[in-house]
């Protein structure tokens, strides 16, 4: 395994009291592969991804527990430099928001090739050709006169390909990409999602892709690991979470986006809200917007069950859900 | 940071059924409606204003209740002098001059043998009164005029930000020589007017800015859509959401403001003897500062000491004010 | 297409462009909104959608009066109402409200939820007497699905979803006829987003609104939508019911969007055919001639770059009849289905246990 992450757990110390963001999530992304991590805002769902990166803000964060093994070595455990050493150059990010994560001073030819400066000693004339071939890679037409621009003078688009290039330069063993293309619209969406996938395949690469939307998951992913309250609920390959979901808080989701295809009465809508993290409710976190909800479900934290040799679920009545 | 588990938006979303999902069905309904879920009855359920919040913030703050306690007892001695010293600051003696600390003059004499503690005590009404009265000026023009200035744009915006930029170009001190070595009367008043003159120009620039920025939130415009009076949209959605920055920088200010005044009674165009500043004292015992050290360090102490306590309270409410953190 | 409540006109925004700084010369425009038409019926919900920049923000902003329009008509009920201004205005304003995108900054977090949702009535004091409005504001919130206890709390105590409603009872207080709705629902999480729009449904039979949709949600403007309008650098490119626009597109810009909706259905994917759009949209101050959609279009020629195609039913169509044939702006219009037919037909809705026909069939 590339990644594995174990009984991970993170906390958030506010004004208020103790935010339990991570609860214990597991799971594992190989060479090559793409785990999809689904979740609604405060799933901990990016917070986990910026524990493996490392860029968690600490505090008000604090990791009180498990391990993430990354090539068998548990970076929880390595020295500052030494966690900086794998960072960028063994795993790399993709934010979200392009713009602000790229710096607006710096000519985007400067800023891709200062990875090749830093990281490999190279010269700026080495880095500045490196990185003309980086955005030739990322299909940018003509990098050559545009690398010397700047951030506002790409679109929303070419950015976040700039972003992938960025990324890409040192040939990472992982990327994670952070809902990377909420921000874009759907023509180019597409675009940026398809560009990803084919680098992913040519590098062979483990991606992690952190994102909300179903959609976009379907199209890319080889597994889905649907995170709910800082767990785990549901993890599964791509077709089977499709046809059948095993957890009713996966199968809710799935109802409750309108469809292109057809013209719904009315949408299927998960009762209620998700909850604080303050205050989990005890039992199973989903059951007070669970429709299977029973007097166990109150009491007992479902571990995740084996639903086959490639599936969990953490749900107590998971026969149940998938043959409903 | 992308995703917020820890934002207090969430206060609410504990009561479990937070939303009703569907008009028609009743028992979502009556679930909502139940206030306070198994779990949502902490304090965090109650009516908390974004002003609370800051002043529960503050009062858990040292930083904040140090400064109030230095500024509330600077407010005390400055309306009741009396009430910590016996004999009057004009009254000096020079067969005392330059002596140490004696009875009735913990803070020894100065120069003209006049008792440097009650002269230091006495000294804070003119600080406090300056700084107060030249930041109620500064802040009421600045705010007024820049908030209109930003809420109208246009052409006003434009005259009103050249001429703020002329008054940025005016060296203060220097200013204040030239102007106030003209004026005669040795009072506070022309000190403050001058302090006003040239103060509004900071504020007048933050209230613009801010005004500004909380006239592009959706709820000026959903005022708006409503068909609100432009007195409405001011008073009602932008100043309350645009005043904070401008209680921050004109808490500070008042600070340097009291600064502002010693040094120009130092150099002799504030206030004049027999009128009682820490400015003037400063400037007395400085020649005699080998001597009888004890009249430069009272009145610079204290002063240092107010500029500071102002300085602290401003930095204090920044913090709690200070939108990111919420 | 029931009596127009709500009529727009060749409507144009044009943002100037200046330079100088004492002497501002006008060097050119952005042109956000660029000749827009299109009726909205009573009780009817029109959808708009599009891509950022394409105007459709600007349009609902004029709808309500935010911006006004640099050329064009917008008639409430016959009445044109671009030029009104004072009382007239004002009463106008009451008939058409918005609810916002962002819960986030669409509420004053400054005030109570009751002196927000009650607001409306403070501006229009004849609505409700003041001694009814407390009671009218506990309406609301229960209409909205909130605890009318909550009237006394600030919108920093709750989360995105019961922000917006929030949002969505302040515009509701003034029984208004028409409202605009900007983008309501992509701001919220997708299990947040069914309950807003079920709600929005709900509310529109109870106090028979109109509604104008706006979002880039292709699926979930579909959803909610009775006609669909697709905008693109500032006008429609093409406007139908949500079958001809979705079934049956004739246009090569609504293909290209409905083709590029992820759909969340892995098996999907190996019997759609993607049509990904060369480059970006043009820049709003410099709108290519004649065809706008041309320089990314895979179907461009020569006659395109010189004649702007008019939102009509095509010359190809005419005299025909069935679902594609309704307005599209394009000179080589075409049927095209991008959207593979329904697959799993509605039924299989998740409903507790022992319901249903099961989807693992």
């Amino acid at each position: 395994m590339l990644l594995e992450v174990r009984d991970l757990h993170v906390e958030f110390r506010t004004r208020d009291g103790i935010a339990k963001a991570v609860n214990g999530v597991t799971y594992a992304v190989d060479e090559g592969e793409t785990l999809a991590v689904l979740g609604e805002s405060g799933s901990g769902k990016s917070v986990t991804a910026q524990a493996v990166m490392g860029i968690l803000d600490m505090p008000p964060g604090r990791i009180t527990g498990g391990e993430i093994l990354f090539k068998g070595r548990d970076l929880l455990t390595l020295k500052k430099d030494e966690r900086r050493a794998v960072r960028g150059a063994e795993m790399a990010m993709i934010f979200q928001d392009a713009l602000s994560s790229l710096n607006p001073v710096l000519s985007v030819g400067d800023q891709l090739g200062e990875m090749f400066v830093v990281h490999r000693g190279m010269s700026r004339k080495d880095a500045r050709a490196k990185a003309v071939e980086l955005m030739d890679r990322v299909r940018i037409p003509a990098a050559r006169e545009r690398v010397k621009q700047y951030p506002h003078q790409f679109s929303g688009g070419m950015r976040q390909r700039i972003m992938i290039a960025m990324a890409l330069a040192l040939e990472p063993a992982l990327i994670i990409a952070d809902e990377p293309t909420t921000a874009l619209d759907v023509t180019v969406q597409a675009q940026v999602m398809d560009l990803l996938a084919e680098l992913q395949r040519e590098y062979r690469m483990g991606l992690i892709l952190i994102t909300h939307d179903l959609g976009v998951v379907a199209d890319v992913a080889d597994r889905i690991a649907v995170m709910y309250a800082g767990r785990i609920v549901e993890s599964a390959p791509v077709h089977d979470i499709y046809k059948a979901p095993a957890h009713p808080y996966t199968r809710g989701l799935l109802d409750s986006i309108p469809r292109l295809d057809q013209k719904g009465q009315e949408l299927y809508a998960i009762k209620g809200l998700p909850p604080n993290l303050m205050r989990i409710p005890p039992g199973c976190p989903f059951h007070p917007r669970c429709p299977m909800a029973q007097d166990v479900c109150r009491t007992d934290v479902p571990p995740l069950y084996e639903v086959s040799g490639t599936r969990g679920s953490a749900c107590h009545f998971w026969r149940e859900c998938l043959h409903a | 940071m992308p995703e917020q588990p820890y934002e207090p938006e969430g206060a609410i979303a504990g009561t479990g059924m937070g939303g009703a999902m569907d008009l028609g069905a009743s028992e979502a309904v009556s679930l909502e409606k139940t206030p306070g879920g198994p779990d949502g009855t902490g304090p965090a359920d109650k009516p908390r204003s974004l002003w609370s919040d800051a002043w529960r913030d503050l009062r858990r703050n040292p930083v904040f209740i140090i400064s109030v306690l230095v500024i509330l007892f600077l407010v005390f001695i400055s309306l009741w002098p009396g009430a910590i010293t016996s004999g009057s600051p004009l009254k000096c003696d020079l067969a005392k001059a330059q002596q140490g600390s004696g009875p009735g003059a913990p803070f020894g004499y100065n120069g003209q043998g006049c008792n440097v503690y009650t002269r230091t005590v006495y000294g804070a009404r003119t600080s406090v009164t300056v700084g107060v009265l030249a930041t109620l000026g500064v802040a009421v023009l600045g705010s007024v005029l820049g908030g209109l200035a930003g809420f109208f744009s246009g052409s006003w915006d434009s005259l009103l930000s050249r001429i703020t930029d002329i008054f940025f170009a005016i060296p203060v001190v220097l200013g204040g020589l030239v102007l106030l070595s003209v004026v005669t009367s040795n009072t506070v008043w022309p000190v403050i007017g001058f302090m006003v003159l040239l103060g509004w120009p900071q504020i007048s620039r933050i209230a613009r800015g801010s005004v500004i920025t909380a006239q592009q939130n959706d709820y000026v415009q959903a005022a708006r859509a409503l068909g609100a009076s432009n007195s409405r949209l001011l008073l009602r959605h932008i100043a309350p959401n645009a005043v904070a920055p401008v209680i921050v920088v004109a808490t500070i200010a008042l600070g340097t403001y009291i600064a502002l005044e010693a040094t120009l009674s130092y150099l002799g165009v504030g206030l004049k003897p027999p009128s009682v500043s820490w400015g003037i004292d400063i400037s007395a015992a400085s020649p005699y500062v080998r001597n009888a050290p004890h009249a430069l360090l009272w009145p610079s102490g204290a002063l240092a000491v107010t500029v500071l306590a102002f300085i602290m309270l401003g930095d204090a409410v920044r913090d709690a004010l200070d939108p990111k953190l919420r | 297409m029931p009596e127009p409540i709500l009529e727009v006109d060749g409507l144009v925004k044009h943002y100037p462009l200046t330079q100088g700084v004492l002497f501002k010369k006008q060097i050119g425009a952005v042109k956000a909104v660029d000749g827009v038409d299109f009726a909205l019926g009573r009780g009817e919900t029109l959808g708009i959608v599009g891509e950022s920049g394409c105007g459709k923000s600007t349009v609902a902003k004029m709808l309500v009066h935010l911006e006004r329009p640099t050329a064009g008509v917008i008639r409430y009920k016959g009445e044109d109402v671009t030029k009104l201004s004072g009382r007239a205005l004002k009463a106008v304003r009451r008939n058409i409200q918005m609810v916002f995108q962002d819960p986030y900054t669409s509420l004053n977090p400054r005030m109570t939820v009751g002196d927000i949702i009650g607001e409306p009535y403070e501006i229009h004091p004849e609505v409700a007497p003041k001694g009814d409005r407390r009671r009218r504001v506990q309406e609301l919130l229960d209409v909205v699905g909130l605890n009318p206890e909550y009237i006394n709390r600030y919108p920093h105590q709750f989360s995105g979803g019961q922000r917006q409603r929030i949002g969505i009872a302040r515009g509701l207080a003034l029984r208004p006829e028409v409202i605009v709705a900007d983008e309501p629902v992509s701001a919220l999480d997708v299990s947040v987003q069914a309950q807003v729009i079920n709600l929005l449904a709900g509310l529109q039979k109870e106090f028979d609104l109109s509604y104008v949709f706006i979002a880039h949600d292709l699926s979930i403007v579909r959803h909610i939508s009775d006609r669909v309008g697709v905008m693109y650098l500032g006008r429609i490119v093409e406007i139908g019911t949500d079958e001809q626009i979705y079934d049956h597109p004739t246009h090569p810009y609504t293909q290209a969007l409905l083709s590029a909706v992820p759909v969340p259905d892995p098996e999907a994917r190996e019997h759609r055919e993607r049509i990904i759009l060369a480059g970006d949209v043009p820049s709003p101050t410099n709108i290519p001639s004649g065809c706008r959609f041309r320089t990314r279009c895979f179907k461009a020629r020569e006659r395109c770059a010189q004649e702007v195609p008019l939102l009509a039913v095509p010359e190809a169509f005419r005299g025909a009849a069935g679902p594609a044939v309704h307005p599209s702006a394009c000179h080589f219009a075409e049927e095209k289905q991008v959207v593979p037919p329904e697959t799993d037909p509605g039924g299989d809705r998740f409903l507790p246990p022992a319901d249903g026909p099961g989807r693992s069939a």
